[in-house]
């Protein structure tokens, strides 16, 4: 009897600690794509996806234009163009020295590159200068991008008090305090 | 006496040919097709990066894959499919899928040294119709032109670029160039690809460096050099190589990597007078004074001299961080041959009055280089122009000539040096050396720069005429430009009317130009 009681404690102390709710919102003040991620978590980090996100330099624009990834993942970058492409940024999370340079290759080759770092990474061509791409690095596995309405659902986001963050190209991001016990709401209002 | 007539004429000539030497043109209609910046083709607008080379040498196309590049697409006039029914159908083509128009402003202030009105001098009766005041400093309005270029399908490009103003008036405008080019033609001949294309309409001849289309406020005083004979001497020939050629032009090769040439068989108009056809009413009107056709033919070699064969076979070389233009030599060479006609009142063995023709054969012969290296670039020309004079022939007891003579040939040299450094991609330094020198020119008093023949009033010290003219640009945005020189000039004197003795020693009058250019 006691035992069966231990068993039972421990399998519903399981459940419970596993037990995961879903961030739902609305980022409204802005029109397009925007990427809604939970921020950093002290004390826990995750895994780096194996799955490489593959953006394009094709008809001289970066597709897709925007691509969120979680910390750690490494995103290959293609040329597609029959015109000599190059790709950099300035910045990762607004840190400047995080800047890099990624040089030139041909069409149909790729290069790659691991972002360690969380944060907004504007993706420029120093050949032509009206390309731009983003890469959302997200701390955690819980992001999401926007529909067309501004709509977004995270899921499987384990119970716990977050800090949630908004981003929009050329907005200023927001962030907020979310507590997520089955189902949560967030809504943001981002201006540029 | 003072001849202020002429002197404003020569001021004006100055403001005009700053004017007309500025004809700089991008292709903002390109920018909305492929939907990408000035940049893309240029370095510091107009002057052309090793892919705008390309791209202009591909007929204003993508070199490769251009279709996958469009933004907006072109439509189609007939459907692919109707090339199989040639000839029992019109080969079908395309027009941009967009009007490809661009357009462009610019705005000129202008800073003159303190001695520019020494040349009143010469004034000393008080009268002020004698005089011709010169302000220190002027707004000057510039150009408002409007240029349309792009790719009729098949390989068939089209450029045409007018001035609908000059200096504020609607009515000074003019054509600029206006062809059709057949790009490639060489496949039908089975010859390599690029290795010959024709060229039909009126454009400025194939020179190393485009006056027409140069990113300088001023333009290359050798390349709008006459050849007027000296005293004594019977050359009177107008033509200059920046001016706009009526003909047609076999080119080949690259700008941009290896070979390129071209032969063009074009006008002549050496007098600036073609037949009024008024006794044979011409179904377009003329434009040459002659029977013969003027020649001009080019070769230029450039030499990528990156190790990786990979990189240097490519249109643009692959930097450490980015594609870059080449690091490359090119060497060239040009030659042009025509004959300057001259008609006079003559008169025959029997004393019966003739026009008598003269047809003095001229050639201009230059070589030019250039070299590339990252941000800097040193590049030069040197021309020789040499002019046969035939002297109208007067027998003893004869009023008018029976024909003409040899006598000594009338000649000139010269050319010029420019090094340009872009310090950022929005800001470019330029520093230049022109040099002409024309002994006929110095004995003619003819301007200390680009400026109309006029004697003796103003006049250079020399027959070699130097101009220093240090420069920078900057780029506001990709299509807004601001661009200031400063034209070391060299050096003029004043005589005392129908003298040659000089009222003051040798002087500078020196300007400041700021520019203010935007296409769009």
């Amino acid at each position: 009897m006691t035992r069966t009681f231990w068993v039972a404690t421990v399998v519903l102390a399981f459940t419970l600690g596993a037990s995961a709710g879903t961030i739902s919102g609305k980022v409204s003040g802005v029109s397009g794509e925007s990427v809604v991620y939970v921020d950093v978590i002290q004390g826990k980090t995750f895994p780096a996806p194996a799955q490489h996100p593959l953006i394009d330099q094709k008809g001289l624009m970066f597709t897709p234009h925007l691509t969120v990834v979680q910390q750690g993942s490494t995103v290959d970058f293609l040329n597609s163009d029959s015109v000599a492409h190059n790709v950099f940024w300035t910045s990762v999370g607004g840190n400047k020295k995080l800047t890099h340079n990624l040089g030139t290759w041909p069409k149909g080759e790729k290069r790659s590159f691991k972002f360690d770092n969380p944060g907004a990474v504007p993706l420029l061509c120093n050949v032509h200068p009206e390309m731009a791409g983003y890469i959302i690095v997200s701390p955690t596995p819980y992001f999401a991008t926007t529909d067309k309405s501004g709509e977004y659902k995270i899921e499987n986001v384990p119970d716990g008090s977050y800090t949630l963050t908004a981003w929009h190209e050329g907005a200023k991001g927001q962030s907020k305090p979310v507590t997520v016990a089955g189902d949560s709401k967030a809504d943001f209002t981002l201006s540029k | 006496m003072l001849n202020h007539r002429r002197i404003s004429a020569i001021l004006s000539s100055v403001v005009v040919l700053l004017l007309l030497c500025g004809t700089s043109q991008a292709i903002p209609a390109f920018s909305r097709q492929y939907g990408t910046s000035c940049s893309t083709c240029h370095v510091d607008f107009p002057k052309l990066n090793d892919f705008g080379k390309a791209f202009k040498d591909a007929g204003f196309k993508f070199p490769k894959d251009d279709e996958s590049f469009i933004k907006v697409p072109p439509v189609l006039l007939g459907a692919p499919a109707n090339k199989e029914l040639f000839p029992h159908s019109i080969w079908p083509g395309t027009i941009p899928g967009l009007p490809p128009i661009g357009l462009r402003y610019n705005h000129f202030f202008q800073v003159v040294s303190a001695n520019r009105n020494n040349f009143n001098l010469q004034n000393t009766s008080g009268d002020p119709n004698q005089s011709q005041f010169i302000p220190r400093t002027d707004f000057q309005t510039g150009l408002f032109s409007i240029f349309m270029a792009g790719n009729f399908g098949s390989d068939i490009a089209f450029w045409v670029d007018d001035d609908l103003s000059v200096g504020g008036s609607g009515q000074a405008g003019g054509l600029g160039d206006g062809y059709l080019k057949f790009v490639n033609i060489g496949r039908f001949l089975k010859l390599p690809t690029d290795a010959l294309s024709l060229r039909f309409g009126q454009f400025e001849l194939d020179l190393p460096f485009s006056q027409a289309r140069s990113w300088n406020l001023s333009g290359w005083d050798i390349y709008a050099q006459p050849n007027i004979g000296a005293p004594g001497q019977n050359v009177s020939n107008g033509f200059s190589l920046d001016a706009a050629a009526q003909g047609v032009e076999l080119s080949g090769g690259h700008q941009y990597r290896g070979y390129h040439y071209s032969l063009a068989i074009v006008n002549q108009n050496t007098g600036g007078t073609p037949g009024s056809g008024a006794s044979v009413p011409p179904v377009v009107g003329f434009t040459s004074d002659s029977n013969f056709k003027d020649l001009y033919a080019r070769f230029s070699y450039r030499f990528n001299l990156e190790r990786d064969p990979a990189s240097r076979n490519e249109i643009q070389a692959a930097g450490a961080t980015g594609p870059r233009d080449h690091t490359y030599l090119s060497l060239g060479t040009l030659y042009f041959y025509g004959r300057s006609v001259q008609r006079l009142a003559g008169q025959d063995v029997n004393n019966t009055p003739i026009v008598i023709t003269a047809r003095e054969p001229f050639y201009r012969v230059g070589g030019d280089f250039s070299f590339n290296y990252h941000a800097f670039n040193l590049f030069g020309q040197f021309l020789y122009g040499r002019d046969q004079n035939l002297l109208p022939l007067v027998p003893n007891g004869m009023v008018l000539p029976i024909g003409f003579t040899a006598g000594s040939p009338a000649h000139f040299s010269g050319g010029f040096l420019e090094a340009d450094y872009l310090a950022y991609p929005w800001m470019m330094t330029i520093l230049r050396w022109d040099r002409v020198n024309s002994t006929a020119d110095f004995l003619n008093g003819i301007g200390a720069d680009q400026n109309a023949p006029v004697a003796p009033y103003l006049s250079p010290v020399s027959s070699v005429r130097n101009r220093i003219t240090p420069g920078i640009q900057f780029m506001v945005h990709a299509n807004i430009k601001t661009s200031f020189e400063y034209q070391i000039r060299p050096k003029q004197i004043v005589y005392a009317p129908g003298t040659s003795t000089p009222i003051i020693s040798g002087f500078r009058t020196n300007s400041a130009v700021a520019g203010l250019e935007f296409v769009y």
